[in-house]
């Protein structure tokens, strides 16, 4: 049987659709299956990130800030009001307005880029064959001369507090509350933790993050993580360093049910504490049920990721696995490139993907993001570095915005004076770093960022500084004697 | 010691069969901008 698609792609998430627009775009057969679906069992594209992910997390993290800054900061502008509510229900409204916009809109862009859209479950059979099995049960097998599996990853649970629903959620339920719980306990001081425990904290939760690492952002920056850590902690987050969770219980009924959680803190001290909301938060693994048939010839690693190379190819020649589920940072930006560089070798091109500058991006307020090699990293390698730093206290824009937490840090090689790093928290942190992105990828040395010329007044002046003060010449701070 | 390639100029470099230590840079430092690749390429027609 000739084959029906040159491309067919599992999943519609981030890497997926992409991966699928970009092969359309360059004159190949695409198709994309997708098994989420609506409850009028119409398919739901965009996956994890637009559905339960980046985006309702994000509209949740906007709207929550505002109504921050409306009852804590106007007062210093000297605008005044009567007080400010918030209606939760309309926020959660709006947020969901927004998620369908966006997953309607991939739908849109798969239409105008001739992907057809396969709804149900895809399954990878031997010889790259697909079986497709519909909402209504029926199956096809469709042949293709090439496999993309886009199958993402779900939240990991954990056994000390099982998933219910209701009192104890995910990231998905933690996005769909509708009222403020007044006690609210999150497991995992990670992105997700950190973003969500914030949403709910500033409208009113009381918020306990139990993070079971001694370390907080252990894969960031450590200057940069304590001084985040300083920061959320003066929002009011208590975040517990070392804090291991050993079991959770359902007590009361109807309106008084609560969550008793028992934890093991570093001394060895067992601890407990009541909420009205637990979220887990610990983590995501690789989805990949009933993804593989048993001879589909594709292998998974020990951590239950797909088996991949750098080119993101399984073990099967025109059988590729791009995203979440695959090696790598957890992100969207990461599959959405993966499935670029994908679509683009199976065109035949000779594509290849940087996996040394995916930056990171955590969307408290301030936001904490960074790129390339923490301090910690380039230490450990062994080779001499140079580190300039620039407070947001000493920036005008960011006093002018009443938004003066923070700072920059930029590491360059002592010798080369390239860039090896860039970490921010603070206003715009991720589109700082995005400047820093652009330069590590044109190799910039400290020096060409020096040399550049950076509008005033704005926020990216901060990283101009960091830059000059790497080598002692920031102008707007005392700069440290150099050795 | 290998130049520094541009985004560009490093994926047009292999997509060519170029090695990048044959290519002249004339961005700062002897970086290997796009435009140093194109005119390589002009020059090294029959490398494929």
């Amino acid at each position: 049987m000739a084959n029906q698609f040159d491309v067919v792609v599992i999943g519609a998430g981030p890497a997926g659709y992409v991966c699928a627009i970009r092969a359309a775009q360059l004159g190949l057969k695409t198709a994309c299956i997708e098994k989420w679906s609506d409850d009028k069992g119409k398919a739901l594209l965009g996956g994890t990130c637009l559905n339960v992910g980046c985006i309702p997390s994000k509209a949740l993290l906007d709207s929550s800030h505002k109504f921050v800054e409306a009852q804590k900061d106007f007062d210093v502008h000297g605008i005044k009001h009567e007080g400010v509510e918030i209606d939760v229900p309309k926020m959660i409204a709006r947020k969901n307005k927004i998620v369908k916009t966006l997953t309607t809109g991939v739908g849109g862009l798969f239409k105008a880029n001739g992907v057809t859209l396969l709804e149900g479950a895809g399954k990878v059979l031997a010889a790259k064959q697909v079986e497709l099995t519909r909402g209504d049960g029926s199956v096809e097998i469709i042949e293709s001369a090439n496999v993309v599996i886009a199958t993402g990853s779900r939240p990991i649970d954990i056994p000390p507090a099982p998933v219910d629903g209701d009192l104890i959620v995910d990231s998905t339920g933690a996005l769909e509350f509708q009222e403020v719980p007044a006690r609210l306990g999150v497991i995992g001081a990670g992105v997700i933790g950190l973003e969500l425990g914030s949403v709910w904290a500033r409208l009113g939760s009381e918020v306990v993050v139990l993070e079971a690492l001694d370390q907080f952002l252990a894969a960031a920056d450590q200057q940069i993580a304590k001084e985040s850590m300083k920061i959320i902690k003066k929002q009011g987050l208590d975040i517990r360093l070392g804090a291991r969770v050993t079991g959770s219980e359902i007590k009361g009924k109807g309106k008084n049910k609560e969550v008793h959680v028992t934890y093991v803190d570093s001394d060895g001290k067992e601890n407990s504490l009541i909420f009205d909301k637990l979220i887990v938060a610990v983590g995501r693994r690789p989805y990949t049920e009933a993804l593989l048939a048993p001879d589909s010839g594709v292998n998974l690693d020990e951590r239950g990721f797909i088996f991949v190379d750098d080119h993101c190819a399984t073990d099967v020649p025109g059988v590729y696995a791009i995203g979440d589920v695959v090696r790598g940072p957890m992100l969207a930006h990461k599959g959405s490139e993966e499935g670029v560089m994908v679509a683009e070798i199976i065109a035949g091109q000779k594509a290849q993907m940087n996996y040394d500058l995916i930056p990171s991006v955590i969307y408290t307020h301030p936001e904490i993001a960074w790129v390339g090699k923490t301090e910690e990293e380039v230490k450990a390698e062994g080779g001499e570095y140079k580190v300039g730093t620039f407070p947001f206290a000493a920036s005008g824009r960011a006093l002018a915005a009443n938004d003066k937490d923070g700072m920059v840090k930029v590491i360059a090689d002592k010798v080369t004076d390239r860039i090896l790093g860039v970490h921010v928290v603070g206003p715009s942190a991720a589109e700082l770093v995005q400047q820093g992105v652009i330069a590590m990828e044109f190799a910039a040395s400290s020096e060409d960022l020096a040399l550049t010329i950076f509008s005033h007044p704005t926020l990216s002046e901060a990283l101009h500084e960091a830059v000059l003060a790497v080598d002692g010449h920031a102008i707007h701070i005392a700069n440290r004697k150099r050795r | 010691e290998e130049p520094i390639l541009s985004p560009a100029a490093r994926r047009m470099a292999d997509e060519k069969g170029f090695s990048p230590a044959d290519i002249t840079g004339t961005g700062k430092g002897g970086r290997v901008t796009k435009e140093d690749v194109v005119r390589h390429a002009e020059q090294n027609p029959l490398v494929t």
